[in-house]
């Protein structure tokens, strides 16, 4: 099964694809690269909620509530106390999965939209709580930190491809293995899994735990690269839709698709900007038809054709 | 003198609430959709009933009726164009419809915060009020708007109550909410109840909009924030009850304003948010939730 | 003597303040297969998701293997040793056949869940012992019905349960997949294991158990072997209701012989990929009282749907010569073929009075007060009761209220779907009564579906009898019990 995962088209496409992308910064400018960096951080967002979403079943109204623990908590470490960048973002992460745990826990016991709305109150909580603690947080202004990995942008665009890369390798694997089956399966029909001998809110909290790290990760990584954080790049219900929807438009249910979904967002606005305010009305614009009319994404389209086959 | 201040704001604050919250929960309680386009839509009809009045000089009455008007219209565009299609595509599965109707009503919610902001700035824009001046009740003085806002909308929502007690059409409605099967088996189309439904949800919306915007002013900003606070009202309530809403506008109503008067105004959002907090840990389906 | 391998003793179970399960209790030894059986709303369901864990019982013990799992969680249950089949097929539709059944032996752990060359090879050898060899590669939604109800009982006997639960095991399946499983259910017991079946009738698993165990009303009524049991007289009650009695107008006594008022032609329902209803074709005349017989899950209800247009049907279904086909359910129900439906579909929060009210809601105002005196006259009961909320009511007073609010549309069709289900002996006479009333005093059309036999012939006109989805049987009520009869059960 794993085997043959390996050798399947969706991943040797995806290294022909990775293998361009790590020779662009020969060709394009440093802002593209910048652009092309927030998108790869943002397909990890992504690929950590298709997770959640499309195998364990469960929508995640505020993937920004984990994204921004760890992207605070590493930026408040560093500020306090100047340590070797990966311990903060080794706190961060840690932050993150304590929070997953938190979130998880009592959402599991309940059911239909309570656990969305769950979901949607932390991110709420979240907010004000940095807004509020604005001496620790920055509060609105946000937050400057000191330390960053590294100042050339080519490097930079390495280290989030790189991280990219590695993240979705290990979320497509996990998505494909026995241990991703169980989780689809409970998330399909849990009573049926329970029948079957999964122990089904074992499996789903674990694949919080694994959203969470990757979504704190990934999170305090980018606040190193922004060298800031403010709620309106990281908590802000607005960050939340961005992620939902590049994972939705990519195609639920297929990991790699979440990345698709979010370099074409940042490709998407990015083209509009000269059109001031009217970009953020086309973005949304287009994501709405998308959701209507191609509600599988665009990898889910290449999938159906071919199953169907 | 704090204290009727208090009583007050907290009574005209929360009276505007229970409007906003009683259009959500009866959508949601008819048709089962959490519209996340809601604050976007009372902020049209607020800038509607703006642009009317200030840009084409129309009077207070007709701005308000005109920004009643464009809620209504947009409610009716949210229902044909994304719920409807969505609630009858077979490319998505039962299970997940309701997350994608949630995915796109927020988008649609944006676009529609988006087109008012290019079109009108995103600067606050207050609504010519239909009432001025100022009241003095139990020593305090008032602006005369905040009472017609109140007036107003216990207004609406007793004609919501004669409505859907009194009429046989709001008792079709009232029936869609208990067994939508039961109302087709009766010869009654649906699909013209959930119409109707929406079509009183944009009035409801629209009139809360205006009244919004002649209170406090509205922004394009201000979108999220009214959907956010409709919807904790909402399900600390109980989803579907509208009892349930109109009891838990005035709680976080008057929490909001003890807060802002006795704390300071930057927190007045936080206690409500505890208590919501608390209330998703103890009790999620809320004061006195059905589904 | 060994121990059975699972004991019931005194199970309990109340949802809210309603008993489903009253002290249910029997145990079922190694190679032997127990047939649990009992009508909708018997407490069969419950019993077996008490056993499962999906359920947690208030009283009583579940014992597997002489260990206790009341009140274990599913899954803890599953690894000591019980096996279930489901009714609705649920496979993961993006992986093969073989990773379906690989899910049946995977450990229920988070890290190092391989497979190995063992599992594997297992996994194929239980796919060759139902019959999936040729199809392990391919995915289920290529695949026919049979076939993936095949893949939910490889999952079920991967880990080699000593018990094995089946709900339903037939339905859906033509006569020769029924005998191909039939064999795979005796080679279960065959093996050694325990066999739980639960169904609604009898007669599909008579041939394959060894001893029944009959449920009525969370309670049970009968035990023993097949025989003893269908010659009970409690069991005979429950099913065929009593002693048959007959008052049939003949078929040419009715008008429209030519156009039938009703004409259902060649109808096929397909629920997924299961089959409801097969090449169905039967026709109501104007006035006639026509009785659609057949048990749980024979597809009336699915061909009372079809004819209200709420599920969408291939065939053709024709009112008065001039086809239905198009029409959306609410119209049909509007232009005067109306159902009282199983389900009831009652607004619970609203009185009596305003649930007809909602009924009458095209009248004026005073031909709905006048048509709700009627009903009230036919329906005594619901008089008393007029300002209680339905859903206070009890089952028998709901079931009434749904006659009465059908009543209230001034129907030209009526269709009743199973109306005395669950009702005491006292209910289904009043309810007989106030049909006999409707069949003499005026010209309805009513189209009847019923378990019950002994409540439906004597107000038939013509009985169908409707068996997993084609019709058995057509005639003369006089002549059911000579010819129908004997099979039915």
């Amino acid at each position: 099964m794993v085997r043959r995962a390996l050798l399947s088209p969706p991943v040797l496409i995806s290294l022909v694809v990775l293998l361009v992308a790590s020779v662009l910064p020969l060709y394009v400018s440093g802002y593209v690269l910048g652009l092309l960096t927030i998108a790869y951080y943002f397909g990890v967002f992504s690929m950590a909620w298709d997770l959640l979403f499309g195998f364990a079943n469960e929508v995640n109204f505020g993937p920004s509530f984990l994204i921004g623990l760890g992207a605070y908590t590493a930026g408040i470490l560093d500020n306090l106390y100047q340590p070797p960048i990966a311990l903060s973002v080794a706190a961060g992460v840690a932050a993150s999965m304590i929070g997953g745990l938190v979130l998880g826990l009592p959402a599991l016991r309940v059911r239909g939209p309570y656990f969305g709305l769950t979901t949607l109150v932390a991110v709420l909580m979240l907010q004000n709580f940095v807004v509020v603690a604005a001496g620790l947080t920055g509060g609105e202004i946000g937050l400057t930190i000191p330390d960053v990995i590294s100042i050339n942008d080519k490097v930079n665009y390495w280290i989030a491809l790189g991280f990219m890369g590695l993240s979705g390798a290990i979320l497509y694997g996990l998505s494909r293995s026995p241990v991703g089956l169980i989780l689809e399966a409970s998330g399909q029909d849990p009573v049926q899994a329970g029948a079957l001998g999964f122990n089904v809110t074992k499996h789903k909290l674990a694949a919080f735990l694994v959203s969470a790290f990757f979504s704190g990760l990934a999170g305090a990584l980018m606040a190193f690269y922004l060298g800031a954080a403010s709620v309106g790049t990281f908590i802000d219900v607005t960050v939340g839709v961005q992620v939902i929807i590049g994972a939705v438009i990519g195609g639920r249910r297929t990991i790699l698709g979440a990345v698709l979904g979010a370099v074409f967002l940042v490709a998407l606005g990015e083209s509009l900007r000269p059109l001031g305010d009217l970009a953020t009305f086309i973005v949304s614009a287009v994501a709405l038809l998308v959701v209507l009319f191609f509600p599988a994404g665009l990898l889910g389209m290449v999938k159906g054709v071919r199953e169907a086959t | 003198m704090l204290l009727w201040q208090i009583l007050i704001d907290g009574f005209a604050i929360s009276s505007l609430y229970a409007l906003g919250a009683t259009g959500f929960t009866l959508i949601f309680g008819v048709t089962g959709v959490l519209n996340l386009s809601h604050g976007a839509i009372m902020v049209a009809a607020a800038v509607a009933a703006w642009a009317a009045s200030g840009n084409m000089g129309a009077g207070a009455y007709p701005a308000a009726a005109f920004g009643v008007a464009v809620a209504l219209l947009l409610a009716l565009a949210t229902y044909y164009l994304i719920v409807r299609r969505l609630q009858l595509s077979r490319a998505v599965r039962e299970e997940e419809k309701e997350i994608f109707i949630l995915t796109a009503t927020l988008l649609w919610g944006i676009m529609i915060q988006e087109a008012i902001a290019w079109l009108f700035t995103n600067n606050a824009k207050t609504v010519l009020p239909i009432v001025d001046g100022v009241v003095t009740i139990l020593g305090v003085r008032t602006p005369a708007n905040e009472i017609f806002t109140a007036l107003v909308c216990w207004a609406t929502i007793g004609a919501l109550w004669l409505f859907v007690n009194r009429t046989l059409a709001g008792k079709a409605v009232l029936a869609a909410s208990m067994n939508p099967r039961g109302v087709t088996l009766l010869g009654i189309e649906l699909s013209t109840v959930y119409v109707g439904v929406w079509a009183i949800y944009g009035a409801l919306a629209g009139v809360a909009g205006v009244l919004l915007g002649m209170f406090l002013g509205v922004s394009s900003y201000s979108a999220g924030p009214l959907t956010a606070s409709a919807f904790s009202i909402v399900v600390l309530g109980g989803l579907g009850s509208v009892s349930g809403s109109l009891i838990a506008a005035y709680v976080v109503g008057y929490l909001e304003t003890l807060t802002a008067y006795l704390v300071s105004p930057a927190y007045r959002a936080i206690p409500a948010l505890l208590l919501l907090v608390a209330v998703m840990y103890v009790r999620p389906r809320g004061l006195m939730g059905r589904r | 003597m060994a121990a059975p391998k699972l004991e019931v003793e005194g199970l309990q179970k109340r949802f809210g303040g309603l008993p489903a399960v009253k002290n249910v209790s029997f145990s079922i030894r190694a190679g032997e297969i127990l047939g649990l059986i009992g009508p909708n709303g018997s407490g069969k369901s419950t019993v077996m998701k008490s056993i499962l864990g999906v359920e947690r019982p208030d009283a009583g013990s579940v014992r597997v293997d002489s260990r206790e799992v009341a009140g274990l969680p599913p899954h803890r249950i599953a690894r000591l040793g019980v096996g279930m089949v489901f009714q609705h097929s649920r496979p993961l539709y993006r992986q093969t056949v073989l990773e379906n059944i690989l899910l049946g032996l995977l450990p229920d752990r988070l890290m190092d869940v391989l497979p190995t060359a063992a599992t594997d090879a297992r996994a194929r050898a239980i796919a060759e012992r139902v019959g999936l060899t040729g199809v392990l590669s391919r995915r289920p939604a290529t695949l026919p019905f049979a076939d993936l109800r095949r893949i939910e009982i490889a999952k079920a006997i991967a880990r080699d349960p000593q018990v094995v639960l089946i709900d339903e095991p037939f339905a859906g399946l033509t006569a020769r997949e029924t005998a191909s499983f039939a064999r795979l259910i005796a080679e279960m017991r065959a093996d050694g294991r325990a066999v739980l079946i639960v169904d609604h009738n009898v007669k599909s698993i008579s041939a394959l158990v060894d001893r029944i165990y009959a449920m009525h009303v969370g309670e049970k009524i009968a035990e023993g072997t097949v025989d003893e049991v269908m010659a009970n007289p409690t069991v005979r009650k429950v099913y065929l209701g009593g002693a048959l009695e007959t008052a049939a107008r003949p078929e040419a006594s009715f008008g429209d012989v030519q156009t039938p008022f009703l004409e259902i032609e060649n109808l096929n329902v397909v629920y997924g990929k299961a089959q409801a209803l097969e090449n169905v074709s039967l026709h109501v005349h104007q006035g006639e009282f026509v009785a659609v017989v057949g048990l749980n899950g024979a597809g009336k209800t699915t061909l009372f749907n079809a004819v209200s247009g709420l599920v969408p049907y291939t065939g053709d279904v024709r009112r008065q010569g001039r086809t239905l086909s198009g029409r959306t359910a609410a119209t049909i129900a509007r232009e005067g073929i109306v159902q009282s439906p199983e389900g009831r579909e009652l607004f619970g929060a609203m009185t009596v009075s305003e649930n007809l009210d909602m009924g009458g809601h095209r009248l004026t105002d005073d031909a709905r007060a006048e048509r709700r005196e009627w009903l009230f006259d036919l329906f005594p009961v619901l008089k008393e009761r007029q300002s209680q909320t339905a859903a206070t009511l009890s089952g028998g007073e709901q079931q009434m209220l749904t006659i009465a609010r059908a009543l209230m549309m001034k129907p030209d069709l009526l269709i009743l779907d199973e109306p005395t289900l669950g009702l005491a002996p006292v209910i289904m006479e009043q309810i007989s009564k106030a049909l006999a009333r409707l069949r003499q005093k005026t010209e309805m059309t009513v189209l009847l579906g019923e378990q019950n036999v002994t409540f439906a012939l004597p107000h038939a006109d013509r009985v169908y009898v409707l068996e997993h989805g084609r019709i058995a049987w057509e005639g003369d009520p006089s002549r059911f019990a000579t010819e129908a009869g004997a099979r039915y059960l």
